[in-house]
């Protein structure tokens, strides 16, 4: 009994843990990335494509973590986040397809800018089903080009399962808590998306990543129950 | 023997990931700042201001250092409650220690110095 605990838990990191890879390394993948070599990163606040409307700032609030713990300098998102504001630039479908995003260098010093788009953050009408569809577009403020770009639609059934292991029992009552369990669904969609971001300055595996597999550009995962 | 066999299994899953240890530590900083979205509220803010104290003075990523944005965010909220000295003084400390922060932050210290 305990065995087959481990081979589900193992396998279940497996699964989670790096998805699936695709036929490119990553200085393939993202070439612009290792060209540029930016640092600082500006996120911008979610555009929101759902029918869900507190989606955009509640996932703008798991964003900055997984970019730092890449090694990046991830500019103060509250602070950020008031200026954007009182600039009237916090609608970012004003930006995206600018052909300019200098203006960004200038005020907040950023290199690249993040925007996401997320298309769902629903729960199914009939039983429970939690899903969120996001996409995620790193552009650079020096060339405008686009360094970095995935899409991930991330589902999670939060009917709690009879004998799933421990660990993901927890999983699962956290995902069932009902403020909590969209967050919770977003966050891993961020664990997959940024798994594949060739590490920043900060990290000690900065510019030694370029031989490293890529992950797909579009992910669809189903959390295990 | 089998149950070690599993472990390796595990361990070996982990570090192809390279996740199992983080540049930084985070306490309760990601659920802080969710509440404080949701409510912003004295007590959210209460919350969110103990994860900075945390994180600042007690780090426990690889890096040992502050992660980024961490001192300019808490000074942020610091001068929302009026503490402007202690408030200025960790939005300089964001510079000294990320020298890239530079050109927003003067721009922030200018505006409340207007």
């Amino acid at each position: 009994m305990k065995y087959s605990i481990y081979l589900l838990l193992s396998a279940t990191f497996f699964i989670f843990g790096c998805g699936t890879t695709s036929k490119l390394n990553k200085v393939q993948a993202y070439k612009g990335m290792y060209e540029e070599k930016p640092l600082s990163v500006l996120i911008m606040p979610p555009i929101n494509r759902s029918t869900n409307v507190e989606a955009k700032e509640y996932f703008y609030t798991t964003l900055n973590v997984p970019i730092l713990n890449a090694g990046y300098y991830v500019i103060p998102p509250f602070l950020s986040m008031e200026i954007l504001k009182r600039e009237s630039a916090y609608d970012s479908e004003l930006f995206i397809e600018r052909p300019s995003l200098k203006i960004f260098n200038n005020i907040f010093g950023a290199d690249i800018i993040l925007f996401t788009i997320i298309n769902k953050w629903d729960k199914s009408s009939i039983g429970s089903k939690v899903t969120v569809e996001v996409e995620y577009i790193l552009k650079s403020t020096h060339t405008n080009e686009i360094l970095y770009s995935r899409k991930g639609t991330i589902s999670y059934n939060t009917s709690i399962s009879s004998g799933g292991g421990a660990l993901l029992n927890i999983l699962a009552s956290v995902a069932n808590t009902a403020a909590t369990k969209y967050v919770e669904v977003a966050k891993a969609a961020n664990n997959y998306i940024f798994t594949d971001l060739p590490k920043g300055k900060y990290s000690p595996m900065f510019g030694l990543d370029k031989e490293e597999m890529a992950g797909l550009k579009v992910i669809k995962v189903r959390l295990p129950k | 023997m089998k149950k070690y066999i599993y472990i390796y299994i595990i361990a070996f899953a982990f570090s192809s990931c390279s996740t199992s240890k983080g540049l930084y530590s985070w306490d309760k900083y990601q659920k802080a700042s969710y509440n404080y979205f949701k409510k912003a509220d004295e007590k959210s803010i209460d919350q969110i201001m103990v994860q900075y104290q945390k994180i600042i003075k007690q780090q426990k990523g690889t890096r040992k250092v502050t992660p980024p944005g961490m001192f300019a965010d808490y000074g942020y909220f610091l001068i929302q409650r009026g503490d402007l000295k202690k408030g200025k003084e960790n939005l300089k400390k964001e510079i000294l220690l990320y020298p890239e922060s530079k050109i927003f932050i003067d721009r922030i210290l200018k505006f409340i110095e207007e």
